[in-house]
């Protein structure tokens, strides 16, 4: 029997909370005098996170090679934009999610067949093997270290009705929804007794197998939803941008959602936003303060590498634990 | 040279900082002083100190944690490693000139070698001589190899197996940093450059198979042969190739080609 998973009591409260933060962001960034694309930004790299925590901190798999899924769903997505084979938006991402899901299957495949440091090792290996991919024998269809340019904006529309998302704001509402979309799912996901056994694998692998779980299974569907999260992500970014940078693909890009999902919260959904905004506006805040500018990633390495050692669950995890000493079980 | 890596057996994701970092130390040393010799020996103890900093100050909180947990701190300390660097002597590229001893090329049958390389090859081998000795041949490597078998039990044979792990990651750092600096005449020197050695080894390391002394070595020609030869019919393909053949040994034989099961 499945029991139910524990946390139903929390209902939509969440949902509604996320919703509510995505509307008022762009204000609130305003008010800070930060313009909206760098919260586009954010949403994109919170999106991307929301699979690498699916991943690692539900699932315990820490993997070095999700930029491998993040480029390849950007660049299909943008290459069908750019040549006009898929002329809708929505169609494009579609496809370069479901080719980077795909992607993450073989890929799962392989490399969940080691654990620990070597699964790590192996899904660094294969990041870099997309990486080289992309660099050489496939320069046409990526522009190589010149990236794509002219990725078109994001055009909605089904038959005479359409919506006009090329507007800054119109981007963010776009991603926005898509990152909101996202985050529900996850949630579903993380709250289902699929979620349970996820949890089950990281806790204690050898128990949930002698509970009668293919575990295997289950870490490879989990490794293809994070791949199609980073896919979309990626998607996404080409068509801010406008252009689909080959750095999508590089190690750094991998290293940094692993950095920025831990300094979040991994293990909390809201965690990879909260830890993509950090990052970010650290590193907008570091580099525009001349003393220091040079040496934003070397400080952001020393957060990290102390948040990992005093708080294992990151800013959110922390907070939450804070609030809950605040108010006593019942 | 990552071959030396893979003999390490517990690479950590700071290898790749600490090469860095030797590199770094070594050319300082070697370019002040003009030897050679100095500048192995400054990469050497520059890393061998940090290690031992290191492994007192974060490593020892991890040994109880996680293997995940682990990967993270010495993910992020390879970050900080290799900021450092670039903060110290900026992002540039630099040239560091072959020893005087080495220069000149040598010819064995058909094919002319470069004289650096094959004196590295030499260094390559005597480290490998060392590190097998050390590990196989001496009562600390005992001590270490027994700690990684069952800690509780060395510990309670009265043993302090906390210093014996400090050594050996502070000589694996050392490795690193001598790798590090010996690497720099042929491939230049930039603060990123540990971070390619990094992923190359873990291939070797995949390929030759996980924990096996002769399949570090093994792996490791392996390795160089498929970019090598690759190179030469289809140079845009030479490093897909090398990842592509690690897939197909992980399919074919898990364990890496000289692996022993059960030993991951």
């Amino acid at each position: 029997m499945i029991l139910r998973p524990v946390g139903d009591r929390t209902g939509w409260w969440v949902e509604g909370a996320v919703a509510l933060f995505l509307i008022a962001f762009p204000p609130l960034l305003a008010l800070a005098g930060v313009g909206t694309d760098l919260g586009t930004r954010i949403v994109i790299l919170g999106l991307f996170g929301l699979g690498v925590d699916l991943l690692f901190g539900y699932t315990g798999l820490l993997s070095f090679g999700q930029a491998a899924f993040y480029g390849t769903g950007g660049f299909v997505a943008a290459n069908l934009l750019i040549s006009h084979a898929v002329p809708n938006t929505l169609g494009a991402l579609a496809v370069g999610t479901l080719v980077a899901a795909a992607l993450g299957a073989l890929v799962g495949s392989l490399a969940l067949r080691q654990v620990g440091i070597y699964f790590a090792m192996l899904t660094l290996a294969f990041g870099q093997l997309f990486y080289f991919l992309e660099n050489s024998p496939l320069r046409a269809f990526t522009g190589s270290e010149n990236g794509l340019p002219g990725v078109p904006k994001p055009a909605l529309g089904i038959g005479a009705w359409s919506i006009d998302c090329s507007s800054s704001i119109g981007t963010y509402a776009f991603v926005a929804t898509l990152y909101f979309i996202g985050f529900f799912i996850a949630r579903r996901i993380v709250r289902s007794p699929f979620g349970a056994i996820l949890r089950a694998i990281r806790e204690n692998p050898e128990r949930a197998t002698a509970s009668g779980h293919l575990i295997a299974r289950y870490k490879l569907v989990v490794f293809t939803v994070a791949a199609a999260y980073g896919g979309l992500a990626g998607g996404l970014l080409g068509v801010f941008q406008g252009y689909m940078p080959p750095e999508a693909f590089s190690i750094d890009q991998s290293g940094e959602i692993i950095v920025m999902t831990v300094i979040g919260g991994p293990g909390t959904l809201i965690g990879p936003l909260v830890g993509a905004a950090v990052w970010t506006f650290l590193r907008q805040a570091l580099q525009n303060v001349d003393a220091i500018a040079g040496i934003w990633k070397l400080i952001l390495g020393l957060v990290f590498v102390l948040l990992v050692t005093g708080f294992r669950n990151g800013l959110v995890g922390g907070f939450v634990a804070f609030a809950r000493r605040l108010r006593p079980a019942r | 040279m990552t071959i030396v890596f893979g003999l390490l057996g517990f690479v950590n994701f700071a290898h790749g900082g600490l090469f860095t970092v030797g590199a770094y130390a070594g050319w300082l040393a070697y370019t002040r002083f003009d030897s050679f010799v100095l500048g192995i020996v400054a990469a050497i103890v520059v890393t061998f100190v940090l290690g031992i900093v290191v492994e007192r100050l974060l490593i020892r909180l991890y040994y109880d944690r996680p293997p995940e947990d682990q990967i993270l701190v010495t993910f992020g300390l390879g970050i900080v490693l290799v900021e450092s660097v670039r903060a110290l002597f900026t992002g540039q590229t630099q040239l560091v000139a072959t020893p005087s001893w080495a220069a000149g090329a040598l010819q064995i049958a058909d094919f002319i070698y470069p004289q650096y390389r094959i004196d590295v090859v030499g260094i390559v081998a005597l480290t490998l001589l060392a590190v097998w000795l050390l590990i196989f041949k001496t009562r600390l490597g005992l001590i270490v190899r027994a700690g990684i078998d069952d800690a509780l039990i060395v510990e309670m044979l009265g043993i302090d197996i906390g210093r014996a792990f400090m050594l050996v990651f502070a000589l694996g750092a050392a490795v690193a940093g001598l790798a590090g600096f010996v690497d720099a005449p042929i491939l230049a020197l930039n603060p990123d450059v540990g971070t390619s050695v990094l992923v190359q080894s873990f291939v070797v390391i995949v390929i030759g198979g996980v924990g096996s002394f002769g399949g570090a070595i093994v792996g490791g020609l392996i390795a160089g042969e498929i970019v090598s030869l690759t190179s030469v019919f289809a140079p845009d393909w030479a490093q897909v190739a090398l990842y592509l053949a690690m897939a197909v040994v992980l399919i074919v034989r898990p364990q890496g080609l000289l692996g022993v099961v059960g030993r991951a």
